[in-house]
């Protein structure tokens, strides 16, 4: 009847249930993924209820007014003004990114005995690792900002309370995230450490750490730029760089927010950009 | 000289791997494993370096009773017999020398080793072990460039370089073809002859077990059914080990 012949032609009798032309039938199981996409899509619409929505208090033109506030010159000032405002931010800026480095750099290390404790292929003792791994759950429930905030009650206003609170950021992230890779790790080259007489501390520097090195950088990488991102926002509770001065002016001038963003945007994608290219040059 | 004096052992889980063996292998010996999967070779294999603990009997390696050594006097032992994986159990993303060279670990402190410090004299050991098993000119590639043949290649490079007096070898063959199965048995064999190291070999290959090896330990079972010349052994030895006859993939068939 002008259908095309399939050697494999079959017939769908079913949603599940399939029938080969020499009579034989399979059983297609149900796909469990449309019960998960049923409740989200219905737990979606339930939160959409919660959110009140006016469409007369949205203003398009108020976001036109301080888009142009914010990136063109305020009142008397020139547009020289502007870009010369741009090379004064060098100095926050410079703080930002030491307390990105000097705090991933710090937390890292911090976190690399602790996500080894937190292995359980490594240390096969559960009071060992179940303490180890409570640990890190405790640091990555507590926000950056916070952090901070608690660092400038300790040392004070500055780039040190930041330093502080991206080394803590980092430990919590990088101590969760290592363990998983140490735990993925082929423990046959180990076994073959520990069957030459090595001790497990021998064994794991020879057998373990080749393996974890070069994702242990890649996540390095990857963490200073979430770190260059949110180290801007850590200015606002006192810990020094660019988010100080867009605090320091969001009432008056808009102006100079406005060179920050755009600095920041720089500096972030530039960042951005070259940790990408590191990490493909780690494959 | 190693003796299995009564030797047993029972995994937690309940399996009894190994029920009653007593053997005395002496050193220069090429002795060669054979049994069904399951029937306790490699258990057998392993309680000689205490990979695996006993859980009953005595075992003695050059008249020290090793069931209850721990720490530093295993390490010792450890360090003076190599082993050999199915697997080749190498550090992939490291040289092949680098590899080698961890056969040297235990010789010294672990502030040092840790550091990846190591004597003269023994990276050039490495390189020599190296050079014994004929590749030599891949010593700075990296471990997984290299094929399965040259891989158990290294892992013998690197128990050559533990200056063993006795190797352990759990399936070494039983990842590789055929012809590469000849050329590394060849290398045991070598290694065997020129420098008198003991070898004790689990096979899944009955004829090349019995082509290599000097003697042959049946087992079935948890226990020893069969111990003796490997070219004494006939085929009614091998339907008793096997507990039937012999199905065309424990042959290698030349």
């Amino acid at each position: 009847m002008g259908v095309p012949c399939v050697t494999t032609k079959y017939l769908v009798s079913s949603m599940s249930k399939i029938t080969l032309t020499n009579g034989k039938t399979v059983t297609k199981p149900f796909n469990k993924i449309w019960i998960v996409v049923a409740v989200v899509a219905l737990l979606l619409y339930l939160f959409s209820l919660l959110i009140p929505f006016d469409s007369s208090t949205v203003k398009l033109e108020e976001l036109k007014v301080i888009l142009i506030k914010m990136f063109t010159p305020k009142g008397n000032r020139t547009w020289e003004d502007y870009f010369k405002y741009l090379l004064k931010l060098k100095n926050p800026l410079i703080d930002t990114l030491n307390m990105s480095f000097a705090g991933t750099i710090i937390g890292s290390l911090m976190a690399l005995p602790l996500a080894v404790l937190a292995a359980k292929n490594i240390v096969k003792k559960p009071y060992i690792y179940i303490p180890a791994r409570t640990i890190m759950n405790l640091f990555r429930t507590i926000p950056a900002m916070v952090l901070a905030l608690i660092a400038v009650f300790f040392v004070g206003i500055g780039v040190l309370s930041g330093i502080i609170a991206i080394t803590l950021f980092t430990f919590g992230i990088m101590s969760k995230m290592l363990y998983e890779v140490i735990e993925t790790v082929d423990m046959n080259p180990f076994e073959a450490l520990e069957s030459t007489g090595a001790t497990k501390t021998e064994a794991f520097r020879y057998a373990v750490l080749p393996q974890v090195t070069p994702v242990f950088v890649s996540y390095l990488i990857y963490i200073f730029e979430i770190n260059v991102r949110s180290s801007t926002i850590l200015g606002y509770v006192g810990a020094g760089g660019i988010g100080s001065v867009i605090k320091d002016n969001i009432l008056y001038n808009y102006d100079r927010v406005g060179a920050s963003i755009i600095l920041m945007f720089v500096v972030v994608l530039s960042v951005q950009l070259l940790s990408s290219f590191l990490r493909r040059r780690l494959q | 000289m190693i003796k299995f004096v009564d030797v047993s052992k029972t995994y937690p889980n309940g399996v009894k791997a190994l029920h009653g063996v007593n053997l005395e292998i002496k050193d220069g010996e090429f002795v060669g494993i054979i049994g069904l999967s399951g029937a306790g070779k490699s258990t057998l294999l392993r309680s000689i370096n205490k990979m695996i603990s006993i859980t009953s009997g005595k075992l003695y390696i050059d008249d020290v009773e090793i069931s209850s050594i721990k720490g530093k006097e295993l390490r010792m032992l450890r360090r003076g017999i190599g082993m050999i994986f199915q697997s080749f159990n190498l550090v992939k993303r490291m040289s092949v020398y680098n590899n080698v060279l961890t056969g040297r670990v235990a010789y010294h402190p672990t502030f040092k080793t840790v550091f990846g410090l190591f004597p003269k004299a023994d990276k050039l050991m490495a390189l020599e072990s190296l050079d014994t098993m004929g590749i030599l000119d891949k010593a700075f590639t990296r471990a997984d460039q290299l094929s399965g043949g040259q891989q158990q290649r290294v892992a013998l490079a690197r128990a050559l370089t533990q200056k063993p007096k006795l190797i352990l070898a759990d399936e070494p063959v039983a990842s590789l073809d055929p012809i590469t199965t000849v050329q590394v048995m060849d290398d045991f064999a070598k290694i065997n002859r020129d420098f008198g190291i003991t070898v004790i070999a689990n096979m899944h290959h009955v004829d090349l077990a019995l082509k290599y090896a000097t003697r042959i330990i049946g087992i079935k079972e948890g226990e020893v059914v069969y111990d003796g010349d490997s070219k004494s052994i006939d085929d009614e030895t091998l339907v008793q080990i096997y507990g039937r006859s012999l199905r065309h993939d424990e042959v290698l068939g030349e």
